[in-house]
Parts: structure tokens; sequence; C-alpha cells
């Protein structure tokens, strides 16, 4: 186990420099012309200067291999430039929009996870049963319901008509409360502090904010987290082992948990791995909708507005992200399943 | 009841309620009744006064800063003093007769957010920096042209140091440009005296509330934030990256609102200033959110959440009748768009222009400069389809380079229409006859994703390929940055731009509009004998304070425009105003950026 975490370690500078490499090549495949459009602020930079001075100011015609380095300096001594979409360092933009993600991911991922994985083994269970047929119609509804409009519907009805829960991350009297001296930021995770300063009220404001999008990405991810726990259970459940079991005289109750699930659950955690990784991410079009502040709705807007240098600090970051959870990934295969050798 | 069943009756209720939502079954008392909230999208670009240059930022600076002069509510063409006491004017002593010198009385008593008094010194170091920094594609031009004469401080270093570049000025001469600028704002007991390089009639409209340039700042404030120092080594803070600028997102001006945080992608919030030297603000906080997405907006302004929402036309109709909100329609701003014919095309790998030769394969570079065409495609351009396409009603037909908001505006002016016959009869005139003979090839392009752009495109398309079978226009989405630059270029035959104020003049849109260094007229590369015309009346225009002499100068701009058929001049954009009722007190006003929220409350009834 050590070795594997080790390893990965090791190999965690590699892929990132990869990742920089791939994504800094890929732009730099626009000309030097087109990638100058992306400096300007505005049309009087254009009466002041020529085309040709605008790409010596910003040292566009510059070999490849010094451009690179002279980024990549920068990224290493902390500097991972401007972000022209946020108008702050990148580092500063990820820093702050981080941790919205991870709330996001944190709110989302276990009702996306416990409930994919519950509906998905009951349907195996009762196979073909009323219920396996109703969680089917249940999950085809999920996968072809395009997230925005689920997110829309949520919100004219849940916001519009109801006023139950509003997009947007906390309130405005909830953010004048944490502007105050006496709140203290310690995680960035509003509800952790909330709850740290003993703030119940902006704790119970920023739950009815992530209503919205944990229900839209939760049944979203739901509907095919059950149909993959479905497939691998009743897999399973045709198993040797799983009939020995029963033919021991086990409770079906028993047979299920703690034979035929463990097993069924080692493909169904890569997925879920997956998906925490996406919405680690960021979720793009549902942070979009219900105007949530994460890294998702930045990398798409930088992206859109040719923000190359927040697109690659984006992507460096995401990198190390990845890595990371690939590496989690890889010790809960082995905690699910002694098996797997991994030494 | 089976679960089926009650699988229909959970969809029915889900339908039921979407209906209402849809409905906008809102409560309808004030929400938030100490709250101002703003949903627009577009993230402020900086909040230092002398930096910003776009209306998201504006808007705020707006709020917390203050100018010398303010206009009269909606009425661009009366000053009323704000930090100063007086409007200069001749007759009052303030303005010298030759129009080169303004005094400024400061107002007493006045204090900014910090409690720092504001002082005359603080007037002239504002302007100071401002020249000083003068960073790269920013305001400060309007400040440098009228007070030095130039249109950027490294054009006067280099021009006093007869160098061709800004790295090769000598540091003593860096100390005369130092010299220069103090010498042009200059403080005199209680008064703040400019000294213009040459009379320049718009100057008191670049120093008036709404150009964030000309917001007064704190000098002691600015220099402990890390700013210019106020010495004569200035080249350290002189144009300045945004985020070595020290003022990018701190904010203490003496305005009725002053900056909490600014929270960046997510809001900006403002509280009231109690200690305003007028009276305080009717509200006591001010939030400006980020909501990129419509529906969201829409939403928000249906339940009450968003007291104004920025609706794009389109949407319109989604606003109209909702219960309990407010649309004001074609309120007036000053922006305009044209399509800009390229006199001579730069033909060197360009796609757009097809064989380069008058032989129905493609233009020749100087296709334009036959007046016959322009004319025909000015004949072929469908106003009426386009305003509703596009703009929803929210714009009328440009009868020139001047916006119909402005007082040198000629309403008079004849301007063109849809006349296919007209317009058959300039193509069957053109290039002698053979563009009517050959016929021809040519690519519009415009920026992928703007939708005015392409129905322009394709308006001009369906009308001119109509008349004969043998005019082709092709339609070409671009990126923006590669429209950017084939424009500058001079490869596009046809370019779509627009343009929005920066201070309510006309000569604030002739020069791009028609000069021959002008940001749209430059690459259109009109002839010299017609950019000489064009760039003396200009200079009239600019150079005089009678308003006789500047009419007869715009008047006679306006006509060249259209006797020489320059540009198709499209339109003059309005823009509508959408909020809950309960918003009172929200007056019109073209050049604003964005909401005066000193004058806003929220009340029912």
């Amino acid at each position: 186990m050590t070795r594997l975490i080790v390893r990965r370690l090791l190999l965690l500078p590699l892929v990132v420099a990869g990742a920089s490499l791939i994504i800094f090549g890929l732009s730099q495949l626009m000309p030097p012309y087109q990638r100058v459009a992306t400096f300007i602020r505005s049309p009087q930079e254009l009466k002041s200067f020529s085309m040709d001075q605008l790409v010596k100011k910003y040292q566009l015609d510059a070999p490849l291999h010094v451009q690179y380095s002279n980024w990549m300096r920068e990224l290493l001594s902390g500097h991972m430039g401007w972000s022209e979409v946020a108008k702050q360092p990148v580092w500063d933009a990820i820093m702050e929009r981080f941790p919205a993600t991870i709330e996001l991911t944190l709110y989302a991922a276990v009702p996306m996870a416990v409930g994919g994985v519950w509906l998905g083994t009951q349907a195996a269970v009762h196979h073909n049963s009323w219920i396996d047929h109703l969680s089917r119609v249940f999950a085809i509804i999920g996968w072809s319901f395009p997230t925005f409009v689920f997110g829309l519907i949520f919100l004219m009805i849940f916001y519009g008509a109801l006023g139950w829960f509003p997009p947007g991350r906390v309130s405005v009297w909830a953010t004048q409360a944490m502007l105050s001296p006496e709140f203290k930021q310690v995680t960035r995770l509003v509800t952790i502090d909330a709850l740290i300063n003993g703030r119940f009220d902006i704790f119970l404001d920023t739950i009815r904010h992530m209503v919205g999008p944990v229900v839209t990405l939760s049944y979203l991810y739901w509907a095919q987290l059950q149909r993959i726990t479905r497939s691998s259970m009743l897999e399973t459940l045709r198993q040797d082992y799983v009939r020995t079991a029963r033919a021991k005289g086990l409770d079906e109750r028993t047979v299920i948990r703690k034979h035929a699930r463990r097993n069924a659950l080692i493909p169904v955690s890569t997925i879920i791995a997956l998906m925490v990784l996406g919405l680690l991410g960021g979720v793009v079009i549902t942070e979009t909708i219900f105007s949530y502040p994460g890294i998702g709705k930045l990398l798409a807007t930088a992206a859109l507005q040719l923000d190359r240098t927040t697109v690659l600090g984006i992507t460096i970051f995401y990198s190390v992200v990845l890595v990371v959870v690939i590496l989690a990934m890889d010790i809960s295969y082995a905690l699910i399943d002694p098996r797997v050798r991994l030494d | 009841m089976t679960h089926s069943r009650r699988f229909v009756y959970l969809a029915v209720a889900a339908a039921a309620l979407l209906v209402l939502g849809a409905a906008g079954l809102v409560s309808a008392e004030v929400r938030n009744p100490d709250t101002l909230i703003k949903a627009a999208y577009g993230e402020p670009e900086t909040l230092d006064p002398a930096y910003a240059y776009d209306t998201a930022s504006g808007e705020v600076i707006y709020q917390v800063y203050e100018n010398l002069l303010d206009f009269d509510g909606g009425d661009l063409g009366k000053f009323v003093p704000l930090l100063a006491t007086q409007v200069p004017t001749v007759e009052n002593g303030l303005l010298s007769k030759d129009g080169l010198v303004y005094r400024f009385p400061i107002r007493k008593g006045v204090r900014f957010h910090n409690g720092n008094a504001l002082t005359p010194e603080d007037v002239e170091y504002t302007f100071e920096r401002a020249m000083l920094q003068d960073r790269s594609g920013g305001p400060v031009w309007m400040l440098l042209e009228p007070l030095l004469g130039y249109s950027t401080i490294e054009d006067l270093a280099k021009d006093l140091a007869k160098v061709d570049s800004f790295d090769k000025v000598p540091p003593e001469m860096l100390k005369d440009v130092y010299r220069k600028v103090d010498a042009a704002v200059e403080v005199e007991g209680d008064t703040v005296v400019f000294r213009l390089a040459r009379p320049y009639p718009p100057f008191l409209s670049i120093l008036t509330h709404s150009g964030s340039w000309s917001a007064i700042i704190d000098k002691e404030w600015a220099i402990a934030q890390g700013d210019w120092d106020g010495s004569e080594n200035w080249v350290k803070w002189h144009d300045p990256k945004a985020e070595q600028d020290p003022l990018y997102d701190k904010a203490n001006g003496t305005g009725p609102y002053k900056l909490v945080k600014w929270e960046k992608g997510v809001q900006i919030i403002l509280e009231r200033n109690d200690n305003y030297w007028r009276k305080p603000a009717p509200t006591k906080t001010v939030v400006i959110k980020i909501v990129e997405e419509w529906a969201t907006r829409q939403l928000m302004l249906q339940s009450g959440d968003a007291d104004i929402v920025i609706v794009d036309p389109p949407y319109l109709d989604q606003v109209t009748n909702m219960p309990g909100v407010r649309v004001l329609r074609r309120q007036p701003w000053l922006a305009s768009t044209a399509a800009f014919f390229t006199w001579n095309i730069n033909p060197d790998g360009n796609e757009f222009i097809g064989s380069g030769k008058l032989d129905g394969e493609g233009i020749p570079a100087n296709f334009f400069s036959d007046i016959d065409v322009r004319k025909a495609f000015n004949y072929s351009f469908d106003w009426e389809t386009y305003i509703q396409d596009v703009s929803k009603g929210e714009a009328t037909q440009a009868r020139g380079p001047i916006p119909a908001a402005l007082p040198f505006f000629n309403p008079e002016q004849p301007v063109y229409k849809l006349d296919l016959r007209k317009a058959e009869e300039h193509f069957r005139k053109a290039w002698g006859g053979e563009v009517w003979r050959n016929g021809f090839k040519m690519t519009i392009a415009y920026n992928a994703g703007n939708d005015a752009r392409r129905i322009a495109a394709e308006i001009l398309e369906q009308n001119i390929e109509s008349i004969n079978p043998k005019f082709r226009i092709d339609i070409q989405a671009v990126q923006w940055p590669t429209y950017l630059q084939a424009y500058r270029q001079s490869k596009l035959p046809l370019f779509i731009l627009g343009w929005l104020a920066d201070f309510p003049d006309e000569h604030n849109f002739v020069v791009p509009f028609m000069h021959s260094t002008g940001t749209f007229a430059a690459a259109q590369k009109l002839p010299p004998e017609l950019t000489q015309q064009i760039d003396a009346l200009i200079e009239q225009g600019v150079s005089s304070t009678d308003p006789k002499v500047r009419r007869e100068a715009y008047y006679k701009l306006q006509q060249v425009a259209y006797e020489q058929a320059i540009d198709i001049f499209l339109v003059d954009r309005t823009q509508p105003v959408v909020m809950r009722d309960w918003v009172k007190g929200w007056y019109p006003n073209a050049i604003r950026p964005g909401e005066d929220f000193y004058r806003l409350s929220k009340s029912s009834g």
C-alpha cells in the first residue's frame, strides 16, 4: 500500500507536466495575431499600437520553448498569471471558487452514491418486479433529461412558484453577516463555517441554496449509478459463491449485504470516483443555471473568452486534483477488494 | 391507490406547479425593503477610476466615487456642481474666453469614506496620477488630448525626447513630462485650475459624473495603498498590469455608497455612506449580483429577489406582462452600429474577396471606392426588418455617425431606405457597367455568436442576390480574434461594429467613425482628399467653443457621410430597463453606466 502511494505521488509531477505541455501546445495552434486579440482590452489599444507592436509587447513571437519556460517559471514561483475573466490572479480565482465546488461535491456525492447504489440494489434484488420497472423508468427519464432542462424546471417550481430554494450560494443578509468581523472564516466552506460560528440560520440558508444544484446533480447521477449497480448486482447474484451462501442457509439480507453487494460495488466505486472527479472539476451547466460560483463556471467562461492563462491555470490545478482522486480510488479498491494485489 | 397511479398524480401535481411558477404567482409585498438588488452579467474590470473603461466597473465607481460636476438628471447638455461648487463659464469668470483655462472651486466639508477631508490637492493628484498612469487601452486619452495635446503620455515623452520608442526616453526627459503634467493641473488656494493645450469643448463632459476617469480619489489613501507618491519619478506606476494596480479592488470615495465587498464572479456589495455630504441615500444596501443565465435572472425578478435586471431585447416579451414588473422601453443610450466599407482592401492572402478581380468570382481591392457600389449596398439594406428581428424595437435607424441624443445631430439629415429599384440603378452604373455585366462574389464575415451581425449580413445577402443572379455574397462566421485582426488589417470588404460613447459629445463619435486615425475609419482606407476634408471638419468641431461653429462642422460631417455613402449607418441603439414596480426614483440618462442607486428607493404603492 505504501509503495503504491509513493509511486503515485512520484507520478504526480510528471502527469502535471504532461498536461501542461499538451494544453500549452494546443493554445499555440493559434497564430500570434489571433492570440494577441485575447490580450487586447479595448479598441483604444488598437489605436495606439500596430498588431506587430502588440505581438512584441506581449512576447507572442518568442520561440515556443521560451514562452513555455517563462510560463512554467512563473508557475513554479507561485504565479499562475492574471485571469482576464475573473479580474484577479488565476490562483486567487481558483482558491476563491474551489471551496464552493468542494462544498457542492460534498453535499451532492453522498446522496448521489447512497441513493444510486440503494436504488440499483433494489432493482437487482427485485429483478423484473414493479420496483425494477419503475426504477428503469426513473433511470431513463434521468438519463434523457438534459441538465439545464431539469435545473430550470426545478427553479421554476421550487423557486419561481414556491420560493423555497433560491439560486446562488447564500442570501444577501447571510453574506453581510459573514462579512462582519465576528464571523470567522475557518474552512471557507460556508455550512461548516456557519456551524463553527454557531450561526445555524446561515447554515440553513446555505442548505436552502444548495438543494437545487444537489437535487439536479443527484438525480442525473442516480439514474446512471442505479443502472450500473443493478447490472453489477445481477451479475454477482448469479455467481456460485452467492448460491453457496444461500445454500448455507444465510438470510437473504446477509447474502445481499455481506456477499453480493460488496463485490458488485467494485465497478460502481470506479464510476462514483469518476463522478466525484467530475463534480470537483465543476459542473458547468448546473453552476450556471443556479448561479453557483464554482470552478466549472470559471473554466467555461475562460474558455469562451479565450482567456488562455486561466484555462492553463485551471487545467494544471485540475491535473493535481485528478491524480489525487485517482490515488484515493486505487486505495479504495484495495480496501473494498483484498484480492487486488497492489504490491 | 396503485403505485403507477400515484406516479401519474405526482406528475400532474408537478405540471400544475410548473404552470403556477410560470404564471408568477408570487407575493406582491416589497422584498428586502432596505436592500436594492440588481441582477446583471459582466464582471467589473477594476475599481481604479483611472484604469476602468467598461460599464460594469463604471457602475460601481459611479456609486462610490464622485466627480467635480454632474449632469442635471438626464439632461446631457446641462451641468450642475458636485465636488466643485460652481460650473465654470465665461460669464462667471471661471472659464477663460479663449477656452483654455478652467477653474473649479472645491467644495468644503466633504469627507472620503475613510474620514479624510476632500482637498484641492486630492483633485490635482487624481488627474496627474491618471495622466501618468495612462494604462494601455485605457480611458485617459480623454484627459491627455485636451490637457497636453497628445493621445498617450508615452507620445508626449517620445516627442520631447525626439526618440521613436518610450524605452529610449532619458530619465531627465521623464521629469520634463512630469513637469508638463504638473503644470496642466494646479492648485490655487481652494481652487483647482486646468490649463488646456487647446480649446476643447467636450472637456466639461469628460469631467462629469459618469466618466470614472475623472472620479476624485483620496491622495493620502492612494499613496498609503502603494500608488504614485506624487513625485517626478513616476515611471514605476506607469501602464501597470491590472494585478499591479494598487487600487484595482479597493475603493475609497466621497460618494453615497461605500464598497463592502467585491466577491468576484458573484456580487458587489455596497453600503450606505451615513456621513455623506448630501442627504444619505434612502436605501441602506446595494447588491449588484452577477447572474449570467437569463432564466435565473428572470426568476429572481419574478420572485422579487432582484429589483432590477438586465434583459436583452430577445427576452423582453417574457417580462412585458409579468405582474409587479415595470418595463421601460426605448430608453436613450449613446450607442451606434454601422457596417463599414473598406475602400481599399488589403488583398494579401485575402479569402474574403474571391479572385480579387471583377470577373464574377471576386471583387477588386478598390471595389467600394466606387460610390455607386456603396449607394447600391445602402439601398439594399432593410432597416425595418433589422430593427425588428435583432433589437425587438430597441433601436432606431441611424442618420449618420452622430446619435440622435446629441445636440448637433441633424434630424433633417436624409437617410437611405430600402429601395431595390434604386439599388439596381446604382449597380448598373457601378464600375462603368462591369459590375452588372460580370457580377461579383465576396464574403461578409461576422464574429461567431453575434446574431445581430449575422442578420445584418443576411439581409444584405438576400436583397443584393435578388437584384442580379450574378451577384453572390457568402457569409462566414469567424472567431472574434480573427474578425478583429482581419478588420484591423483592412482585409474585410465590409465589417459591422458598434461604438458606445465615452462622453456625450459629437467628437466622441465622429473620430472613430470618420477620422483618418479613428478606430473604424482608419481601417477603411478612405482616399486622402476625402480624409483631409473630414479631418479638417472634425478639427473645426472640436476646436471651437462657439455652438454655431460646432453645429456647422457636425452638420457638414453628417452630410458628407450621407452623400459619400461612407458606411451603412445601421442603428442608434436604445435600451430597455426592467425593474420591480416598487422601485422608485429611476430616471433616464443616456451616458450613465448602469443605475444611479442614490436616487432609488423601494416602496409599495
